[in-house]
């Protein structure tokens, strides 16, 4: 895949068309210079739905569904939960990777940097 | 006073630049001799770190929570043994200081042996203490070395160090600016007085920590002297130039290797102190360019009126145990590593307080920061070859308990229990799961204690210990898991018990691509149970935390946050049920190998019911083994509900954005969403 970085673990950067793409089934998921979670399924889960209360009473090894929420991360064609992100209800999701484009085409241009076949950025020797 | 300013403290943590003689010194290093020397370094320091475990009395110096370090003249870091990473950042500060402020009066010696353990001059909080020695070499200053550990005695207001219920530093106890507490090689005996008397509740392990620090600073100046002798003072001070040249060349090419960009993390806590509030304990902004990182906190909640506050360089030493364990992990733990990053803290943060502030759990403050930066560097280093070293974050719970009192043996003592601190779970690997129990996420070093030690230096027992299932956060690669002890007084009247830590509300790390964070934990203790049949349920192997839970022994489960002020527990009665958070989860769980879930239900590290419903795995009644055919299926139905319940983005904030917690718990929070101070703080 020439000019695509592997970036996470379900996602893909096309440098050249400035797109994310689902790792597994290869989904546009929307402009590489914008977050990529604008391109994902969003879904809100009490989180005793995941760590369920092992006790009664007020503290029961489930996080307090009223302080803490989990967002999980679709992606749309395949259904992969891409991130998730436990926030307090109402705030707002994180932008957690704004990777700078154009400092990218300029180093992989000058050969600073180059892709390996794996996708994977290393310092070009 | 002239403590020093933040900006003071930030310029002490870089380089300083070389002077003439060093440079000319650089050429005595020749390839090959170098790679030697630096491997004399280390041995050195490893020595002393043998000698500083030997040397402890606690149960955290004895557990191996500690650093060792040697510096050059200036003052920047060179090499240490860890141990504690975060303990790193401290003594370039406070040596810095004491070169600038002490010179003249009382003037430094060769002999002499210096001390600190306040924050606001550079420490992480009050119980961690450093000792500091002058190497000088046919009477010149050519070097320092220091010893650091954490001692769970200062005579605050609760025992232990770690006061949950101090509201300003003068609730905390001894509190030390840079001094000299020993000339001539010798320790005054009238300062060994006064930390007797600050530790009169622990005065054996307060002293003899204390002699042990003094002792391992001099072994390794001892060391270093005859390094000194054997390879010339052109050498050595050229070595000592060359691995911080050499460190920071290492740290610059290895960050110039990823992507250039913004990476954010936002993480949340429950509690500062006794008082529960919802708080964004950090807000990591990361910046790398070329091959710089800048790490900015604003955006982090005000500081609040307990001791849940992180000084700036705490702070910092807390991001050193993630860099220096994953990052640099093959550099020289080095002042020259950090060269490359600078740091923006907000005033008036949790992560930047006032210097009145109380910062004795300034480790609690410190755990969102020390999860964001596992999870911006995660990000930022996906990308590139160095992809295996990418992890979601450590445990990072801290659930320290603090017993006290009068031991069997007669002695007083005030001690913190290390089997929990030093049983979280490791985050999972982007190849593999977390380590189960791994270790300590301050100190990746440090050692569970035996459960024969903890029952014979302190009045307990430990009718069980466990690994904890579903503690772990789940994923494609599992967190590894936490555990659990119970402990129960024995041999004496009562102990004071208290304990540290938050996250019985919600959890602060973040998960990292689509696994789950770990369960929160709450503090729990049991009132009424019927200890004889308990312990004859340990002693035949039967008693668990799923039997205990289940009320299996009778009484009463109390359930509090973890966090607990100082309390009796009687004699032969539960002191508290002692758990270790798992690591993180990453990636999604639906993507995790059907036969590892079975292994894991086997293993007792999930449940049956994690096993189903999170991880979507179908087993065969009969044989109870993974049934292959219903497990894909199952999990392909799954993969379709989701795409069928998710929401667009706009679809999803036309509800989500108009929600907030209840007002009631933001008291500690800030200004709603952006955590700005609203309100300043005033303390007595």
């Amino acid at each position: 895949m020439p000019n695509t970085i592997h970036v996470a673990e379900y996602l893909d950067l096309d440098v050249d068309s400035e797109r994310w793409h689902c790792h597994s089934c290869g989904q546009d998921v929307g402009d590489a210079r914008d977050n990529y979670k604008k391109g994902l399924l969003i879904h809100e889960r009490d989180p005793g739905e995941v760590h369920p209360p092992l006790i009664d009473g007020e503290f029961t090894f489930a996080p307090n569904p009223e302080w803490i929420r989990i967002l999980e991360f679709y992606c749309p064609g395949c259904g992969r939960q891409v991130e998730t992100e436990y926030l307090p209800p109402g705030h707002p999701i994180t932008h957690d990777t704004e990777i700078d484009l154009d400092s990218l085409k300029r180093k992989l241009a000058a050969g600073e940097l180059r892709i390996d076949e794996h996708g994977k950025l290393e310092v070009a020797t | 006073m002239s403590y020093p300013s933040l900006e003071e403290k930030l310029a002490a943590l870089k380089v300083s630049e070389p002077t003439a003689y060093e440079r000319s010194c650089l050429d005595a290093v020749s390839p090959g001799d170098y790679e030697i020397g630096v491997q004399r370094t280390a041995d050195i320091l490893d020595e002393g770190y043998e000698v500083f475990m030997r040397s402890s009395r606690s149960q955290m110096g004895v557990a191996g929570d500690s650093i060792v370090a040697m510096f050059n003249a200036q003052g920047d870091l060179v090499n240490a043994s860890a141990g504690t990473y975060l303990h790193a950042v401290i003594p370039p500060i406070v040596i810095k200081y004491i070169l600038k402020n002490f010179q003249e009066n009382p003037g430094i010696a060769d002999g002499d042996i210096w001390y600190t353990n306040d924050a606001l001059y550079g420490g992480i909080h009050n119980p961690d203490q450093v000792a500091i020695m002058p190497v000088f070499f046919e009477g010149e200053l050519v070097a320092w070395t220091a010893a650091l550990s954490h001692t769970t005695e200062t005579g605050a207001c609760e025992p232990g160090g770690m006061p949950v219920s101090a509201k300003s530093r003068f609730d905390e106890g001894m509190n030390l600016p840079p001094m000299k507490i020993g000339h001539d090689h010798v320790l005054r005996h009238d300062v060994i007085e006064m930390f007797a008397a600050f530790g009169l509740r622990s005065e054996t392990s307060v002293t003899v920590d204390l002699r042990a620090r003094c002792t391992t600073a001099d072994r390794v100046r001892v060391r270093l002297l005859e390094m000194f002798a054997r390879e010339g003072k052109d050498f050595v001070t050229g070595l000592f130039r060359r691995m911080l040249i050499e460190a920071e060349q290492g740290a610059r090419k290895r960050l110039a290797s990823w992507p250039d960009g913004v990476y954010r993390c936002a993480t949340f806590s429950d509690s500062a102190g006794t008082e529960h509030g919802l708080m964004r304990n950090c807000f990591m902004t990361m910046t790398k360019k070329d091959d710089t990182l800048h790490l900015d906190f604003t955006g982090t909640s005000p500081e609040n009126g307990s001791s849940y506050n992180a000084h700036p360089q705490a702070v910092i030493g807390h991001l050193a145990n993630y860099i220096y364990e994953y990052v640099f992990h093959d550099l020289p733990i080095s002042s020259a590593t950090f060269q490359p990053i600078d740091f923006e803290f907000p005033p008036n943060s949790m992560l930047s307080p006032a210097p009145n502030a109380a910062t004795s759990c300034a480790v609690m403050a410190a755990t969102g920061a020390m999860s964001s930066i596992a999870n911006c560097v995660g990000r930022a280093r996906f990308g590139t070859t160095e992809w295996r070293q990418v992890t979601a974050s450590l445990g990072n719970g801290g659930n320290a308990s603090v017993l006290a009192g009068v031991s069997q043996w007669g002695m007083p003592f005030a001690d913190m229990l290390a089997y929990t601190i030093n049983t979280e779970g490791q985050g999972a690997r982007s190849h593999s799961d977390g380590i189960n129990a791994y270790g300590f996420p301050w100190c990746a070093f440090g050692r569970a204690p035996d459960v024969e030690n903890m029952e014979n230096e302190l009045p307990m027992l430990v009718p069980f210990s466990q690994h904890w299932p579903d503690s772990g956060g789940a994923g494609k690669h599992r967190g590894g898991v936490g555990t659990a002890q119970l402990w129960v007084t024995h041999h004496v009247p009562y102990v004071v018990f208290m304990s540290i830590a938050d996250n019985s509300i919600v959890q602060t790390p973040q998960p990292l691509f689509g696994g789950y964070t770990m369960c929160t934990c709450p503090g729990l203790s049991m009132e009424g149970v019927d200890i004889p049949e308990l312990l004859r349920a340990g002693d035949e192997g039967t008693l668990d935390l799923a039997s205990l839970l289940a009320g299996k022994y009778g009484g009463q489960i109390v359930s509090e946050t973890y966090a607990r002020t100082a309390r009796p527990v009687m004699s032969d009665q539960v002191i508290t049920l002692g758990i270790s958070t798992g690591g993180a989860g990453y990636g999604d769980p639906l993507d995790r190998d059907p036969q590892a879930v079975e292994k894991d239900v086997t293993d007792g590290l999930i449940s049956d019911w994690s096993a189903t419903n999170v991880y979507a795995v179908r087993f065969n009644e009969r044989t109870g083994r993974v049934d292959p055919e219903a497990t894909t299926a199952f999990r392909r139905e799954a993969l379709a509900e989701r795409k069928a319940r998710g929401k667009t983005w706009d679809e999803f904030h036309e509800g989500w954005s108009q929600r907030k917690p209840p007002e009631e718990v933001l008291g500690l929070y800030g200004s709603w969403p952006d955590a700005a101070v609203v309100n300043p703080l005033m303390r007595m």
